[in-house]
């Protein structure tokens, strides 16, 4: 056989062309696919054809005061998580290889640390008598208990606390692509380190802080462990009434129109992201 | 100058010191969970009154803890060997094939990470109801293994896009099958990136909750949903005992991946 019929016999029949493709379609058409689409289907399906669940979803205060909680909760989680990971990120760019192996060995520690864990050790920090408020008021800073736990503010810091690894991540290898020299030309030529800040480093920095930021926010608006644990009853977000929808109403056709919705919202954000920096960057960063 | 680390002057000690208080934050919980589950007080009053082993021990004593954890293990370890071997498979095909419509293909095997898992959970929980496969072993892995496949895939392309297809080719000029080539020479280059896979596809099942609350049955339960299970009752010390033993497992899988990191890139 010639060199090159061997050559195009490798590439013909290893599982270099479509083939190759063929076990993981199979599993992602049968068992993701079709499941999510069949779902989707008994929104209008159920309990009779129609749009009837949107319409309900839609008019309905509890409902609305839910999408709302969920977007809130999802924007602050983000505003907090990017002016909290920056200047992180900014340290760990530049840092001496041994202190930043430190912080990104904690910052692993805290992210592979199993959710439940993470989640339970704020259930105990947050709660009446824990240790942050029993601390608060031995220090004074308060009379009485804050209530951090079964509310927003308890979902929020656990969110934040969650979502940190996944900004500081992505924006240390912005931060590092970013030449030193811009900023040393920005000083000489009499900048202030203030400006130099505002017209230099954040805007190069303002891709990775947008697509970060967009990943975070959408991580955050379909999250059920940390709100369903640290949030209240009366401040349930979506994730947690679909879950609560199907789960113990049997209400499938309202459970899954809701479903739809944050599917939608989710896909819209993620097409977005895919915008603004690429499918390819976004596959190959995580 | 902002990014000379050694010519910041003071904002370097401001933003150092930041840095600190949020490792600090981060590092908080898992170090709280872990003195606790050796403190006396069942109540988890902190400090502790006193220093005892009893939470490891009642842990221990109940069978259902441990049932769960190998319940756990045997099912992300099979989902993390099928997601392996079907990513591996379609990272070839990802990264080498030439076929139309390759990007959608790729961004439609990433999907099950980006859609919230509660919808994916409520969906499989509803086809398998259907099926008869719910609370089943195999109804488990099938889940895992769709929600691991974007964990397997994503380290081994990147590491095959890293690797030169012109090596592979002198093999198979210098008198290599096809396959001993990838074999013997494409293989071993981008081990790192399946090891990775596997560790990532592994941990995507091991600590998966919500898919787990859906699928679970009285007589098959993961590990985290036993954990889900005793949350919902009482903040029980026990709970910090198992989670400090979770704790314990990550630091391990870290000092491996790192050793093997090591050993490889030399």
């Amino acid at each position: 056989m010639s060199v090159d019929a061997r050559q195009s016999f490798a590439t013909l029949r290893m599982p270099s062309g479509f083939g190759g493709l063929l076990p993981a379609l199979v599993l992602i058409t049968l068992f993701f696919l079709v499941p999510v689409v069949a779902l989707l289907l008994r929104s209008v399906t159920e309990p009779e054809p129609g749009l009837q669940n949107y319409a309900a979803l839609f008019g309905d205060g509890t409902y609305a005061r839910v999408f709302f909680n969920t977007f809130l909760v999802a924007s602050v989680v983000t505003a907090v998580t990017v002016v909290v990971a920056f200047p992180v990120a900014w340290m760990l760019a530049i840092m001496p290889p041994v202190l930043g192996s430190i912080v990104f060995g904690v910052i692993i520690l805290s992210m592979w640390t199993n959710l439940l864990t993470r989640t339970y050790a704020w259930m105990v920090l947050l709660q009446r008598t824990g240790v942050i408020n029993r601390t608060l008021i031995g220090l004074g800073v308060v009379d009485e208990p804050l209530p951090l736990i079964n509310n927003l503010t308890g979902v929020t810091i656990g969110m934040v606390y969650i979502m940190l690894p996944f900004m500081i991540l992505p924006l240390v290898g912005t931060l590092r692509a970013i030449d030193p020299m811009t900023l040393r030309a920005a000083a000489l030529c009499g900048a202030s380190p203030i400006a130099a800040f505002r017209r230099i480093l954040l805007p190069l920095s303002l891709p990775g802080i947008a697509a970060g930021g967009l990943m975070v926010f959408v991580m955050s608006l379909g999250y059920f462990v940390t709100p369903a644990l640290l949030g209240g009853t009366s401040n349930m977000m979506l994730a947690e009434m679909i879950a609560q929808m199907i789960q113990s109403l049997l209400n499938w056709g309202l459970g899954s129109a809701a479903a739809f919705i944050l599917l939608a919202v989710t896909m819209a954000l993620y097409a977005l992201q895919l915008r603004l920096v690429g499918a390819k960057r976004l596959a190959g960063g995580v | 100058m902002l990014l000379d680390y050694d010519r910041m002057g003071w904002l370097r000690v401001v933003l150092l010191g930041f840095t600190g208080l949020v490792a600090a934050f981060l590092l908080l919980p898992v170090v709280f969970i872990v003195l606790l589950s050796f403190g006396s007080s069942r109540w988890l009053a902190f400090p502790p009154p006193g220093w005892t082993l009893k939470w490891y021990e009642e842990l221990l004593a109940d069978p259902a803890w441990l049932d769960a954890a190998l319940t756990s293990m045997r099912i992300a370890a099979m989902a993390a060997v099928l997601a392996v071997a079907i990513g591996l498979f379609a990272s070839f095909a990802l990264v080498r094939g030439e076929f139309r419509g390759r990007d959608v293909l790729r961004g439609l095997l990433l999907t099950p990470m980006i859609l919230p898992v509660v919808v994916f959970a409520v969906a499989i929980y509803a086809f398998f109801l259907r099926l008869g496969l719910g609370g089943t072993t195999i109804g488990f892995v099938i889940a895992h293994t769709v929600l691991a496949l974007p964990f397997a895939i994503i380290p081994i392309a990147t590491a095959l896009e890293g690797f030169d297809k012109t090596i592979e080719d002198a093999a198979i000029v210098c008198g290599a099958s096809p396959l001993e080539a990838k074999l013997r020479v494409t293989l071993p280059s981008i081990k790192i990136g399946i090891f990775s896979a596997a560790i990532f596809a592994f941990l995507a099942s091991w600590d998966e909750v919500v898919v787990a609350i859906f699928m679970a049955s009285p007589t098959l339960q993961t590990l985290p949903v036993k954990i889900w299970g005793s949350l919902r009752q009482d903040l029980s010390p026990v709970i910090a005992a198992a989670s400090s033993l979770l704790v314990l497992l990550t630091l391990f899988l870290m000092i491996v991946t790192a050793f093997i990191r090591r050993r490889f890139s030399k």
